[in-house]
Formats: structure tokens, C-alpha cells, sequence
């Protein structure tokens, strides 16, 4: 069924889910206050959620999905994790380690290493054993369809191929919340429809909590939750359920 | 896949650059471990010299700046002669003379009835003998350097000596050396009745208080100092100088060579900058991007270095050809001197790739990712 919005804080409520990221009352503000990207936003993410963020070009999307993952910082307001304000530099670095991955639209791989070495470079640091990190990067590779290529320089890769080794490279520490900037952005029609499917196979696999940005409106309808930006604030925040075979929605003015 | 394979292949990426680093880094280490290896050699050589031609004290005058510096008058030798527990004694005359062609040939002049002719190893001809002037025993270098031979003739000062002798010294510094007899050397050097400084051959030399006595003697004439060879060689002001001069030099060399890291590192972040906001995006902390930068610094400054110890290496083979160098000292690098070079680029090397790295985690990863 439809689920309530609450009007006031813009969170979504009813589901039993535990919240998982939330975010109070951000804003983010660019050259001294010239440009605002962001303007006291409040978003509650709960654990398992799939929440497709759409705006036009310079809504704010990216801002939003940098202070989830906290490479860029709020100029005010707070990123709260599992019920806990994340302050710390330290916590974040360790959060992406260990609990959220990243997919950018420009892959961001490491153009002198092959494709599993790019993957093995997020266990790094984890205290893994060589063969470990190898055996585990070799086999995430295998889920998102690469098994074939592990040792090919990326350079050497299609597009969808790099983008797998980026998914590939965001899910191998099994992260609660996967975030993905125009994960199809740079991709052809039809690596972009193989690259969806995998982002949504993987997240029903595994349950993780998917947040996507995405100008296609095909794309964003496959998730249950649809967030609208429009000059740094959020505009429309729709949950849809699919009931008896119809989809329901209710939308935040 | 570890930092150290991060580092060759990012290094491997950029192989004009990095040749170029390793290049500067090599010619810093090898410029200055061959510049103090020089003049640790002169300093050597210069001893060993000592020791092959005379032993026991040095006196020389107080307050000279180096052995080649004071003066000492005859009637000061005649008494130290006196001196209980003396053996024997020469006083030596050091000039370095022009030469037709030659600039500064390192002559000694000795008394007649000196007992460092006796010492003197000859390989062809022989000594003055008592009472002879104008002639000159050289060293088998400086015989081959100035084209001389047997009772050819030689112009020491503008005048003319026979060369009676050729020296088969070990010592480099004493195969450049012409001997001539004191005399001559003073007239021709305006320095009568002058030495630079006295030999003393100390009877039971052996026992550190005899030496120590006959030390405190000598010097209780006034105005003279008298030491072991090494303790002079220690004290010399002008190997201090040259020394300081090299040290300074070496410095400002393996400086130079961090400073080549820091700039090929800071450039090299700089264009990785981007690299590194995808390290901090998939959750590198500071001081794993900082290791890997660092390791990149260390990775360039070990293949600089061992290029460096091989440029020494090189140098030192070299510099014996070279007349001018050869014929005075030969240049060993040696483990003790290589070792704090090392370690001293290293160190900079080190300081030097830690500023970028500091720089690189100090900007955002946001920031970072936009980057071209």
C-alpha cells in the first residue's frame, strides 16, 4: 500500500525498516554564498530502500549524493548514520571502507591497473591476506559478469565493462548503502540497460539500500522511491508500492 | 597488488619523468659522495704519505693553519736534537714549486745528513750524497708526469737541478713528490734556514710515556706543537676547511635531490589528483594515500641512490686518469661515507614527498574527483 509522507521534515515514516542515513536540515553553499546547492534538506533513507534521485542539470543531485557518502562536507546541518551524527573525517574514510559504496558516472578507475587490481584496491587496508584480497576481488568481479577479463588493463575495457569494475569495486566490501551518480550516464542504450539490470539484480540479491541519480525517468521508475531536486531543495519525495499487479504513488508537493 | 606495486606502476607511467628524477637524484648522491670521498682521500693520502716517510712526532709551529703552513727556525731543530730520549730527527722544507709546465710540484727539501734519505725507496739511481746541491731524487709519478729520467735536468723554481734518483713510494701523494736537499730549496724558496716542520724519531716511541714526555718537551721550547702524524692530520686546518667545503657542498647537492622528488612528486600528485580523491572516495584513509605517495618518493629515491653509489664508483676509477688528481690522491667511497649520504637522501626525500602527499589529503575527495 501507500505509504505516508510526513509533510513537515519531508522523512518517510511508516515502513518498520531501520533508518539508515538521514540527512537534518543540510545546506551547501559554494563561493562564499554565491551558489547554494543544496538548502536545508532533510532526507531519511531507511535500510533496503531503493531511492532515485532525479533533477535537471545543477538541481543539486551530485552535492546530495557527496554529502551521503561524505566526500564533500555540509556547510550546515548534519549526515546522521544507523541513529549517530557522522562528524569526523576518520569516520567517513572509514564508513566508505566498510559500508557505503560508490559508482560515478566517469567509472574513476585507475587507469594503470587491471580490472581486478582496481577492485582489490578497496580491501586494501582491511588486514586481508594477499591471496584473500585476490581470491575475494576475482569473485566479485565474476558476479557482475567479468570473470572473463579480470586481467585486462581498464583502458582495455568497453564502457559497461569499466562501469561492472566500478560496480564491481563499490559492492566487494559488501556495503549496506550503495550510491550511484548517473551510473549509466556514459553509456550506450545498451550497456546502460545491462548496467540497471545489474545494479537492480545486485541489490535483490544482497538487500543493500540503493540510491541512484539519474535523468532517466525509466531508470528512476524501477525504484520504489523517487526524489525530486529542483534549485537545491527537494520538491517531490514519491514512494510507490506495487499493489495487486497496479502501482500506487503518493507525491510530496 | 601492494603500495610498493602501486608505486613501480605509477612511476612506470610517467617514464620520461621519472628517469629524470632518478637522473638528479643519482647525480646528487654521486657528485657528493665523490666530493667527499676527495677529500677524505687528500686527508688519507696526505697521511699515509706521512707515515711511509717519516714516524713518530710532527713538530710543526704553534698556531700554523695546516702542516704545509709554519715555519720553524734551525737553531729550533738543533734543540729539540738535544732533547733526551730524541733518536733522530729531520727537519723538511715543503714548498710546491713551479715547473716548467707544472704548476705546484710538491718538493721537500731535507738536510744532507738526513735519515729520511735513507728510507727513501729507490728504484733507479741514487741519493745526494753529503755535501751535493742541485739534485733531485722524484717520486716515480712525478718523474713520468714531468717526462724525467736519470740525469736529466729540472727546473724547480727557475733553477736548474740534475735528477739523480727515481722513488719507488707507495703512498700516492709521495709518487708526485721531487726531494731535493734542504738547502738548495731554501734559497730557492727565500726561506733560509727555515723548515716546515721537524720529524722526530723517539727512542722507545712505543711507550706512550716516554712519547708523551718527549712531546711535552719539545713543546716546552715554545712556539712549536708536536703530535703523531694522525693527531696533525686531525687538527689541520685546511683539511677542517676542505673538509667543511666538501660536507657544505654535499649538502647543498642531496638537497638539490630532494628538491628534484618534491617537485617530481608534487607534480606528480598534482596530476593525480584525481587518482586520489578515488582513493579517498573507496575509503584509503590519510595515512594510506600519504604511504603511498611516500613509497613512491622512497621507490624514485632508492634507484636514484644506487645510481649515485655507481656514478661514485665511476668517479673513483676515473679520477686517477685525470693527471692533476690522479698524481696527488685516489678516491675510495667507502661504506662509511656512503652510508650517511644515503641515509641523508632518504631522509630529504622522505620531507620531500611528504609535502605533496599532505597537500593531496588536505583537499576534499568532492573536490579531488573534479579534477581533470
Amino acid at each position: 500500500m501507500i505509504e505516508a509522507i510526513d509533510r513537515g521534515a519531508g522523512l518517510l515514516r511508516s515502513s518498520g525498516a531501520k533508518s539508515l542515513i538521514a540527512l537534518r536540515r543540510v545546506s551547501r553553499i559554494h563561493d562564499r554564498g554565491a551558489i547554494a546547492a543544496l538548502r536545508n534538506v532533510d532526507l531519511q533513507i531507511k535500510e533496503g530502500d531503493c531511492v532515485a534521485i532525479v533533477g535537471a542539470s545543477g538541481s543539486g543531485k551530485s552535492s546530495l549524493i557527496n554529502i551521503l557518502c561524505g566526500i564533500d562536507y555540509p556547510t550546515s546541518g548534519h549526515v546522521i548514520w544507523e541513529g549517530r551524527a557522522v562528524r569526523r573525517k576518520k569516520d567517513w574514510t572509514r564508513l566508505r571502507r566498510l559500508r557505503i559504496g560508490i559508482v560515478f558516472q566517469e567509472f574513476n578507475l585507475i587507469p594503470t591497473l587491471t580490472a581486478l587490481e582496481n577492485v582489490e584496491l578497496a580491501l586494501l587496508g582491511r588486514g586481508l591476506s594477499r591471496k584473500h584480497r585476490y581470491t575475494r576481488a576475482g569473485m566479485v568481479l565474476g558476479h557482475v559478469g567479468l570473470d572473463h577479463r579480470p586481467h585486462h588493463q581498464v583502458t582495455r575495457l568497453s564502457g559497461g565493462e569499466r562501469q561492472r569494475v566500478a560496480i564491481a569495486r563499490a559492492i566487494v566490501n559488501e556495503p549496506k548503502l550503495l550510491l550511484a551518480d548517473e551510473p549509466t550516464g556514459s553509456l550506450d542504450s545498451a550497456s546502460a540497460g545491462k548496467i540497471a539490470d545489474l545494479l537492480f539484480d545486485l541489490r535483490e540479491m544482497t538487500g543493500m539500500t540503493l540510491v541512484l541519480v539519474t535523468h532517466d525517468d525509466a531508470l528512476a521508475t524501477r525504484c520504489a522511491r523517487r526524489v525530486r531536486l529542483r534549485d537545491g531543495a527537494i520538491v517531490e519525495d514519491t514512494l510507490r508500492t506495487l499493489t495487486l499487479g497496479s502501482i500506487g504513488s503518493k507525491t510530496k508537493a | 597488488m601492494n603500495l610498493v606495486s602501486l608505486a613501480l606502476r605509477n612511476l612506470k607511467r610517467r617514464p620520461i619523468r621519472t628517469c629524470l628524477s632518478v637522473l638528479g637524484i643519482g647525480l646528487a648522491v654521486g657528485s657528493a659522495l665523490a666530493l667527499m670521498a676527495l677529500s677524505r682521500s687528500i686527508q688519507d693520502s696526505t697521511r699515509e704519505g706521512m707515515d711511509e716517510i717519516g714516524d713518530g712526532l710532527v713538530v710543526m709551529q704553534k698556531g700554523a693553519s695546516g702542516i704545509f703552513g709554519g715555519f720553524i727556525p734551525e737553531q729550533t731543530v738543533e734543540r729539540i736534537a738535544a732533547i733526551p730520549g730524541v733518536a733522530n730527527l729531520s727537519g723538511q722544507l715543503v714548498a710546491f714549486a713551479p715547473s716548467g709546465f707544472a704548476n705546484g710540484v710538491l718538493t721537500l727539501g731535507w738536510p744532507d745528513a738526513s735519515y729520511l734519505w735513507k728510507k727513501v725507496p729507490l728504484r733507479e739511481g741514487r741519493v745526494p750524497t753529503a755535501g751535493e746541491r742541485h739534485v733531485a731524487v722524484l717520486g716515480d709519478t712525478a718523474a713520468t708526469f714531468l717526462g724525467k729520467k736519470i740525469d736529466d735536468e729540472l727546473d724547480l723554481f727557475g733553477e736548474t737541478f740534475r735528477v739523480v734518483g727515481i722513488a719507488g713510494y707507495t703512498a700516492r701523494v709521495n709518487r708526485g713528490l721531487v726531494l731535493v736537499p734542504l738547502v738548495d730549496l731554501q734559497e730557492a724558496s727565500y726561506r733560509p734556514r727555515q723548515v716546515t716542520i721537524v720529524h722526530v724519531n723517539v727512542e722507545h716511541a712505543d711507550a706512550r710515556v716516554e712519547l708523551g714526555r718527549v712531546q711535552r718537551d719539545i713543546e716546552a721550547l715554545g712556539n712549536v706543537v708536536a703530535a703523531t702524524a694522525n693527531e696533525v692530520l686531525d687538527n689541520d686546518r685546511n683539511f677542517a676547511i676542505l673538509e667543511a667545503a666538501s660536507l657544505a657542498v654535499a649538502i647543498i647537492a642531496v638537497a638539490m635531490s630532494a628538491l628534484n622528488v618534491l617537485t617530481a612528486l608534487a607534480m606528480g600528485t598534482q596530476e593525480r589528483t584525481r587518482e586520489i580523491g578515488i582513493f579517498a572516495a573507496i575509503g584509503w584513509s590519510n595515512g594510506r594515500i600519504i604511504k603511498s605517495i611516500v613509497i613512491e618518493g622512497i621507490v624514485i629515491c632508492a634507484f636514484g641512490c644506487a645510481l649515485g653509489v655507481l656514478l661514485s664508483f665511476l668517479a673513483a676509477s676515473a679520477f686517477p686518469r685525470i693527471p692533476t688528481i690522479g698524481n696527488l690522491v685516489s678516491v675510495k667511497p667507502s661504506g662509511g661515507l656512503i652510508a650517511p649520504v644515503i641515509g641523508a637522501a632518504f631522509l630529504l626525500c622522505v620531507l620531500g614527498a611528504l609535502l605533496p602527499a599532505w597537500r593531496a589529503v588536505r583537499m576534499l575527495p568532492a573536490e579531488a574527483l573534479r579534477r581533470l
